[in-house]
């Protein structure tokens, strides 16, 4: 009994060279020349020669109109679109006769319409009432991208340090980081940031007790009530030491070059770290001294119930931007991993034997290597913390899901319109991360060739 | 003159640096001054957490009370499990009626049996109990789960069902003890090996057609009390999901993925926008869309429950991710396959079922139990939307009057929970690459 | 062929997991009910007091006990019933479809909902209103205090308008939190996330409860709204919306009347009282216009209980209680001052 399935199985085992041998051999004529023929009546009109040889090699056959490929295509395509085009439109027939049925808004009227209710945290002016429909989508537009902008750099940072060390060659170092791995990728994102969350609520002092994080100077703050910065507020000549920092940079990575050029050159190394820190430090700050500290700070002071002036981030926001760090800190440092361990092993240890140290064997030889393996799933991974930030909803940050499409929703009805701005918005975001990392694909494949 | 020794050298041991312990650590922990301070570094944050986390989850903790007022009177700092253990059953089956759930468990226990043979590399017909599992224990399961009055295509799918799984023991044990597939083990066992292939077929079609007329004719004095959808719950519930989630996934990406990579533009086109749509905006998204908008898709005074709009929406995303696995897959397959498959004159369809997705399933494996441990994380989130998954289980514990505001100790459950349940199947899915990878190499 | 397959295993997945498909018709809801052999009563996520979940599996709470005794009311068996937790964002829209028979859960009673969602809100059954609670140590007594205040509000609700009503007729500048979910509502008040929390005050109280140290916060007198909490049902189905006021006035006029769950059957029996004997059906045709059992207000006090038993269960100091102290309320008898009051029953 010799079933399809055990042909399947056949070829399942790992072995498919074996199903075609016996396919071949227990069935010496092919079971249909259709499909041949059909392939060299495509490419009749390329190479008319051989065709015509076959054409008049083979027997006689009827032209079957829908045994033919294009006919095929053309047919195939028009039965997908046609199925497609009529769910489309059976969809939108019963969503239109729905919508007047119950009476519901449609159109995008609400743009301009004032909301009634407020946000507690926002990047810009609204107010209650007042504000439109419009600035409440840019509110929640904006707060996604805060927190995922923040949330992307220090996932990347955290990630690539425990990414090292991870590969450390201390055990305990790399145990460590795979406990840190395994238990941060394998537990929901949801539970961690609603754990989160009240964590860092049980854990915080109340406003009275506020932790100093600067040391007595009150610069930065600390409560149950989210973190407390002093909003620096810039005097007349102030300009003069970011210019001072951006001049030290530039002159730092001249430096830079001009070693490697030397090295390149003579093979003599010049210690560039020490004299480009010394640079970049010094110089904004011995400006900044020499046009008399212009700068003030507009402190958070308590003040009745609460903390006046300074920029405030409310503790859940404070929350998912920890846990989304952590949580995808997890994920990066294996890309990460998979990258260096990527790099062959004989690329490090010749790097060694000419005599680099393991610093140096890292940051030039083996992570320039791992880059274009670790680009992509880190990228990837970026694009899953814009998409994740939307759990938001479950703590109460007001980002573009809980602000947009739950509490605007429910105010002002237009279920489409709104549901589809916020789907059309992540979809913006995502397509113009993954076209940058197409750019970027490019460029490393033309190094590699 | 004995040039040669006559007796073995005797093995000297490894250098003290490699064998003992001293040596060991020496190498792994304190290998330098910067390594020996790392060292002592890590111990104490590893002392720190591990103490807190101790002193409140075991040795001051609560186990046994009544309510919360009760934990709180036994000690004020440390977690008061008796909670969570008082509402274990809510936890793992929802509301599902208690004395019914031996149902779930005996589902689950079925479901268990019926996939053993593919771990078994002595039983034969691999390819068989996988099709058998899946064309017809949902059928079984979703009877067991939500019982009631069986339809006649309900009661033949049963009966199917039932006759597959007698079926798939018999082999089972067949395989076991006889190293053959049940189906030669019959015709050799009645004497027929000689007779024609056809004769054979008839024979075995025959059996199976007894079985299946016993099993039909005892499930039809069979009838298990109904039970509605929103009695499930739980991590019962977040298995469903994920589970009917992934499965019709599979069949959906790979359909996607064939879009995707064909040469018929319209086909190709729509694939790719719909996979992109679907990947590129968040789950909560869709959920949301699922139970905002699929009401209004639906013709006037059709009403789908709230499961279903899950089910579609969690398949239909997952799908889309599923997709780029299965695509991923095939472009690991050499062209020199497709080419060899059409050589010896296969079809489009022919050439993918015969040829191509069995090698290519076979290296997404990893990445398919990859996607579930990604699922079932992911299907926490229908607890925003109200269903009464594990996690809202979870979270209502602390709405209930003794255990009003009992919020923590449940969510450190459920993350203990998840992490076992994923990271065991994260860790087998390492070990099928390995082991698949070895095999490509060979 | 694999396509065909394929296809038909993803409908045969999802025939098997759409069982639970139903439409609505333009039939009775009571005959829709009894022909189905249960009611599909609404709530909403867990509350404290109005619809919890046991460690069992099982409903109970006050806005519980109205499903029940329609269900008691329509089968003489208050198990034949199925609850449906729905969030409340799909709440009007599950009961305008169909999927739900009536509404039981903390939904205010308000003109536009009654007009413009299609559905009718019954009698109601709890009277509360919006409140705060702050921290007794804050020296705050009075909601006027609450100058530049961040109060905590779950959002989607009356309760976040009403604040900000509130906060601008007395220019306050009040500086509202909000959350999607009220645990974490209530979990930030308690860890000094906001100076003040508000919701309907029954709720205040009865998450007082759950505070560590209860006597530590204190609710404000003010009460910044009316908040009449009904049951609801789809319009266009008098008969139904009967059975469900009936079903609550029954409840309301048992306890006038000194029926009890203990004392139904020796009141069925013995009772002289004309009113008594009308309600509990021994005399008298009132089941009649309902279209119920002779014994339906029979059945109700008897599988469930009449108002100020189930209150004491569930609002009161019960063992599953959260405490709402109910002397001098709103929700007492009018004969104790209160506003429960039901019309005759004859």
């Amino acid at each position: 009994m010799d079933a399809w399935w055990d042909d399947v199985f056949a070829a399942y085992a790992l072995n498919i060279d074996d199903l075609w041998r016996r396919t071949i051999c227990t069935a010496p004529s092919f079971p249909a020349g259709d499909h041949i023929r059909r392939k060299h009546r495509q490419r009749e009109t390329n190479v008319t020669n051989e065709a015509k040889a076959t054409k008049r090699g083979a027997p006689k056959e009827k032209f079957n109109f829908f045994q033919d490929q294009r006919v095929r295509s053309v047919l195939y395509q028009l039965l997908t679109a046609g199925i497609i085009g009529w769910m489309v439109w059976y969809l939108a027939s019963n969503t239109a006769h729905n919508l007047s049925a119950r009476g519901m808004n449609t159109g995008f009227g609400f743009w301009n319409v004032s909301a009634g209710f407020d946000t507690d945290f926002k990047l810009i002016d609204y107010t209650p009432g007042i504000g439109t429909y419009g600035r409440i989508f840019a509110i929640g537009v904006l707060n996604t991208l805060l927190v995922s902008f923040l949330a992307i750099i220090v996932s990347t940072i955290l990630g690539f340090f425990i990414g090292v060390m991870r590969l450390s060659s201390n055990w305990l170092v790399a145990k460590v980081a795979l406990a840190y791995v395994e238990i941060f990728r394998n537990v929901p994102l949801l539970i961690q940031i609603i754990f989160w969350y009240m964590g860092v609520f049980s854990v915080l002092p109340v406003v009275r007790n506020s932790l100093d994080l600067s040391f007595g100077s009150g610069w930065m703050t600390l409560n149950n009530r989210g973190l407390y910065i002093s909003t620096p507020l810039p005097g007349d000549l102030f300009w003069l030491t970011p210019a001072a920092l951006v001049l030290a940079i530039i002159g730092a990575v001249l430096f830079r070059r001009h070693a490697r050029k030397v090295q390149n050159e003579t093979g003599r190394q010049i210690n560039t770290l020490l004299p480009s820190l010394a640079a970049i430090i010094l110089l904004p700050l011995a400006v900044f001294l020499a046009t008399g500290t212009p700068l003030a700070w507009d402190m958070p002071k308590l003040s009745g119930f609460n903390f006046v002036g300074g920029t405030s981030l409310p503790p859940a926001f404070l929350a998912l931007l920890i846990s989304l760090s952590i949580y995808h800190a997890a994920h990066i440092t294996e890309a990460v991993r998979a990258g260096i361990l990527s790099v062959s092993k004989g690329q490090s240890e010749a790097a060694l034997s000419i005599g680099l140290s393991p610093g140096r064997v890292m940051s030039m030889v083996v992570i320039p290597q791992a880059m274009p393996a670790i680009v992509p799933p880190l990228i990837s991974n970026w694009m899953n913390v814009v998409k994740n930030s939307s759990l938001a909803i479950a703590i109460g940050y007001a980002d573009i899901v809980s602000l947009f499409m739950q509490t605007a929703l429910n105010q002002a009805g237009y279920a489409v319109e709104m549901v589809g701005m916020t789907m059309g918005f992540y979809m913006v975001v995502s397509l113009t991360i993954s076209f940058f990392l197409n750019i970027y694909n490019k460029r490393v494949q033309l190094v590699e060739r | 003159m004995a040039m040669i020794k006559a007796e073995k050298t005797p093995e000297r041991s490894a250098p003290i640096s490699e064998s003992s312990v001293i040596g060991w650590l020496h190498k792994h922990l304190f290998s330098s001054a910067f390594n020996t301070l790392l060292t002592f570094v890590m111990l104490y944050i590893i002392y720190l957490t591990v103490s807190g986390v101790f002193s409140w989850g075991v040795l001051d903790a609560t186990f046994v009370a009544d309510n919360r007022r009760e934990c709180y009177d036994n000690s004020l700092t440390g977690a008061c499990w008796a909670g969570v253990i008082h509402w274990t059953n809510n936890i793992f089956y929802g509301r599902y009626p208690r004395e019914e759930i031996w149902r779930i468990n005996f589902g689950g226990l079925l479901l268990v049996l019926w996939m053993a043979p593919l771990w078994m590399s002595r039983v034969k017909g691999k390819v068989l109990v996988a099709t058998t599992t899946v064309v017809f224990y949902p059928f079984l399961a979703s009877y067991l789960f939500s019982g009631g009055d069986k339809g006649f295509f309900m009661q033949i799918m049963v009966a199917g069902a039932m006759t597959a799984f007698a079926l798939n023991m018999a082999n089972l044990l067949a395989g076991l003890f006889r190293s053959q597939g049940l189906n030669s083990f019959l015709i050799k066992a009645l004497g027929q090996e000689n007779a024609s292939d056809k004769t054979q077929r008839n024979i075995l079609l025959l059996l199976a057609g007894i079985v299946f007329g016993v099993a039909f004719f005892w499930q039809m004095g069979q009838t298990l009390q109904p039970i509605v959808w929103t009695k499930w719950g739980g991590l019962f519930l977040t298995l469903v999901i994920s589970g009917v989630g992934i499965a019709s996934a599979l069949p959906g990406g790979i359909i996607l993925a064939l879009g995707r990579r064909s040469k018929l533009v319209i086909v190709r086109v729509l694939s790719i926008g719909f996979i992109e749509v679907f990947r590129s905006v968040p789950l909560i998204t869709v959920l949301f869309m699922a139970t905002t908008m699929f009401p209004l898709f639906m013709p006037e005074g059709f009403v789908l429950n709230k499961l279903v709009q899950v089910i579609i929406a969690v398949v239909l995303f997952n799908a889309c991710y599923m997709a780029e696995t299965v695509r991923a897959g095939l472009q690991a397959i050499p062209k020199g396959q497709y080419e060899g498959a059409h050589t010896i004159g296969l079809g489009y369809w022919r050439t993918m079922r015969l040829v191509i997705m069995p090698q290519a399933l076979k290296y997404m494996i990893p990445n398919i139990v990859g996607s579930f441990i990604g699922l079932l994380k992911d299907t926490t989130l229908v607890s925003i939307i109200g269903l009464f998954d594990i996690l809202g289980m979870l979270r209502s514990i602390s709405k209930d009057t003794p255990w009003l505001g009992l919020h923590k100790e449940p969510l450190i459950f459920g993350a203990i929970l998840f992490f076992i349940m994923c990271a065991s199947m994260s860790k087998y899915s390492r070990h099928l690459e390995v082991k698949l990878s070895a095999g490509r190499t060979h | 062929m694999k396509l065909k397959k394929h296809i038909a295993v993803l409908a045969a997945l999802s025939a098997a997991v759409t069982l639970g498909a139903t439409a609505a018709s333009a039939e009775s809801t009571l005959n829709i009910v009894k022909a189905r052999g249960n009611l599909r009563c609404q709530v909403g996520p867990p509350s404290p007091g109005f619809y919890n979940l046991d460690a069992n599996g099982n409903w109970y709470g006050l806005d519980v006990s109205v499903c029940q005794g329609v269900a008691a009311a329509i089968f003489g068996d208050k198990s034949k019933l199925e609850i449906q937790s729905v969030s409340s964002q799909a709440r009007f829209t599950a009961l305008a479809n169909g999927e739900s028979d009536l509404l039981s859960r903390t939904a205010t009673w308000t003109l536009t909902r009654d007009t413009q969602l299609g559905l009718d809100f019954v009698t109601p059954n709890f009277y509360d209103g919006q409140g705060f609670t702050v921290r007794k140590d804050s020296g705050i007594t009075s909601a006027l205090q609450l100058k530049g205040a961040r109060v905590c509000v779950t959002t989607g609700t009356t309760t976040e308008l009403n604040l900000a009503d509130f906060s601008r007729k007395n220019h306050l500048n009040i500086k509202a939190v909000t959350f999607g979910d009220y645990n974490v509502r209530d979990d930030t008040f308690l860890k000094g996330g906001c100076d003040a929390t508000t919701t309907d005050k029954s709720s205040l109280a009865g998450n007082l409860q759950a505070f560590p140290v209860p006597s530590n916060y204190i609710i404000l007198p003010e009460t910044i709204s009316k908040e009449p909490l009904a049951p609801a049902v789809r319009q266009g189905d008098n008969q139904w919306e009967d059975i469900v006021r009936w079903t609550v006035f029954a409840m309301i006029n048992a306890e006038e009347l000194g029926i009890t769950q203990a004392n139904v059957d020796d009141m069925r029996a013995n009772a002289t009282d004309p009113n008594v004997r009308r309600m509990l059906g021994v005399e008298g045709n009132l089941n009649e216009g309902l279209g119920l059992d002779k014994d339906w207000a029979y059945n109700i006090i008897k599988e469930v209980g009449n108002y100020g038993e189930i209150y004491e269960k569930y609002m009161g100091n019960g063992p599953q209680g959260i405490g709402i102290p109910r002397k001098g309320s709103l929700n007492a008898l009018w004969t104790h001052g209160g506003m429960m009051y039901s019309p005759p029953m004859r």
